[in-house]
């Protein structure tokens, strides 16, 4: 055997466990989710269920998993709007005419460092005082701290990717600043507009933190659901994988779809 | 014009509660106490540093989780990247499926966690058995919760810095590694001189991030360990949570907060620009 033939095979089996290792976890809860409740407590471990146990699924759906689907889209997709409506305008501002120079630009950068918890905190007991905790508009409100600086922040990056004479010849036609914006300038960002809507998607479905302080018993997003089967005093193993898998389904289905997206997403723009 | 909504909505919702939790972190304010809130100065701050043990702990706790991760995943996301830079066909094919821990809710990766460190009836410590190993009780040892917690952020968020990393290596230009291999670079030489300076900008900008997201690590803990057991595993922002929303005490919650919010600001500047001096060597 040669030794490029040796390097070859080693390559492909080192991927391959690399694979297998981010993936078990994946199949683990897949598997766990078509588990009866009895196929849990035995030692060795079921690693593959006898049969598919499917009855989990409409189980947790009843259980309010379904209520915490409808609302998990309901915050995701608005704070996804409030994200492209507010962050676009705001983003041609300071790649076009430099306001608030470097400034603005840092400031926005910079929260995303902030710990969720100190925004959160505050947030609880302004939130508390005006009635907006366990409401949708607060959950929204909330989720635009992290997502609308995001959006800026990358579409900044791809207004300045584009080239300025054609906004200029519009000019010289006659077209006015929001015409430009809204005519020119929409449709030739508009990768950067799914990389946007992507991450503010994902981020507010994928979130606890301020969703867990925020929610209450009117509104329930499903990682609050899934958090509170699990701190129950009777835990629903098959109920609660079944959930997990409905809550990765959206993420995973979006990721797939926009795959090329996802690096410059992923690096805040730092990748193109 | 055109910024001012988004400035008037990032002001409401971050400056203005900072300035708030600021002004709260000065007072003695709690929602269980029926005495009056009364200004009292630093005294928040001074007992935090000088004599909260369990604050003190919970920092030093979350700084060498933000050490092990960081160093780890870039680790383990460096042979991935390489790996991956060696497929030239179809190499999507396998970088979807290992990017799929990236976007999803850290929720269900704790849920996956609590499932998989089961120490009963978990696969873990049952494939640990069949190589005669007998597993740690995981998430339910003093010993074995934190790291239960840095394997599952590992777990999610290798991928990731592989992909950043990944970027790196291919923008490389070729011109300079074939120069420096005619010139007798190889193994760690070629690493250490050319690999290395090439990739460091934007592998930099992925430990940033990854830092960052790391000091901030809550949601695996509230779900995989609550902190436990004792606190072995509390991190500064769970044990902020706990001040502030368990123990109805947001002055003193503030206080932590702001605490957090100047190591991390302080960690991530002196990190950038250790960054920038490497790179200008």
């Amino acid at each position: 055997m040669s030794k490029r033939f040796m390097f070859e095979l080693l390559k492909w089996l080192a991927l391959f466990v690399v694979l297998v290792i981010f993936l078990f976890p994946l199949f683990w809860i897949i598997a766990s989710s078509l588990k009866t409740r009895g196929e849990f407590f035995t030692r060795p471990p079921i690693w593959i269920p006898s049969h598919a146990e499917w009855s989990n699924y409409p189980d947790s759906l009843g259980r309010g998993a379904l209520k915490g689907l409808v609302d998990s889209f309901t915050i995701a997709f608005s704070s996804m709007l409030v994200s492209l409506l507010l962050g676009s305008p705001a983003a041609y501002a300071i790649a076009r005419f430099q306001v608030g120079k470097r400034n603005l630009a840092f400031w926005i950068l910079s929260i995303r460092m902030f710990p969720p918890i100190a925004t959160i905190l505050p947030l609880f007991v302004i939130f508390r005082f005006v009635g907006l905790v366990d409401s949708y508009f607060g959950l929204i409100l909330s989720y635009t701290v992290f997502n609308l600086p995001f959006a800026i922040w990358i579409l900044k990056g791809f207004i300045e990717d584009l080239p300025r004479e054609i906004e200029e010849a519009a000019k010289v036609d006659g077209a006015s600043r929001f015409q430009i914006f809204r005519n020119i300038v929409i449709p030739l960002i508009a990768p950067g507009l799914v990389v946007v809507a992507l991450f503010t998607f994902i981020f507010a479905w994928n979130d606890f933190a301020y969703a867990v302080i925020f929610s209450g018993s009117k509104v329930t997003p499903l990682p609050v659901v899934i958090a509170q089967f699990a701190g129950g005093h009777e835990i629903l193993w098959g109920q609660i994988s079944a959930a997990a898998i409905i809550a990765i389904v959206p993420a995973l289905v979006l990721a797939t779809f926009l795959q090329k997206y996802l690096t410059r997403g992923l690096t805040m723009g730092a990748i193109k | 014009m055109m910024v001012g909504p988004a400035v008037a909505v990032l002001f409401l919702v971050t400056i203005a509660p900072l300035l708030f939790s600021l002004g709260v972190s000065f007072t003695n304010l709690q929602f269980s106490s029926p005495q009056p809130m009364r200004w009292v100065g630093i005294d928040n701050y001074v007992t935090l540093v000088m004599h909260d043990v369990r604050f003190q702990t919970a920092l030093v706790r979350t700084l060498l989780l933000v050490a092990a991760g960081v160093l780890a995943q870039t680790v383990i996301g460096y042979i991935i990247a390489s790996l991956l830079s060696r497929v030239r066909r179809n190499r999507a094919l396998l970088l979807s499926p290992i990017l799929i821990p990236a976007v999803i809710s850290p929720v269900v990766a704790g849920w996956q966690g609590r499932m998989i460190f089961n120490a009963s009836y978990g696969p873990l410590n049952d494939l640990l058995a069949r190589f005669g190993i007998q597993g740690p009780a995981w998430l339910a040892s003093p010993q074995t919760s934190l790291l239960s917690v840095f394997l599952t952020d590992t777990w999610q968020w290798t991928p990731f810095l592989a992909l950043v990393i990944l970027a790196a290596i291919e923008s490389q230009p070729q011109e300079l590694i074939e120069a420096a291999r005619l010139d007798g670079a190889h193994g760690w030489s070629m690493f250490r001189r050319i690999t290395l300076p090439l990739i460091l900008p934007v592998t930099s900008i992925g430990i940033l991030l990854r830092g960052v997201d790391l000091f901030k690590t809550f949601d695996l803990v509230y779900i995989l360990t609550q902190g436990g057991p004792g606190n072995s595993s509390e991190t500064l922002t769970f044990l902020t949570y706990l001040e502030g929303f368990k123990f109805f005490n947001p002055s003193y919650a503030s206080a932590m907060s702001f605490i957090q919010l100047v190591v991390v600001t302080i960690a991530a500047k002196g990190f950038l620009g250790f960054m920038q001096r490497q790179e200008s060597v």
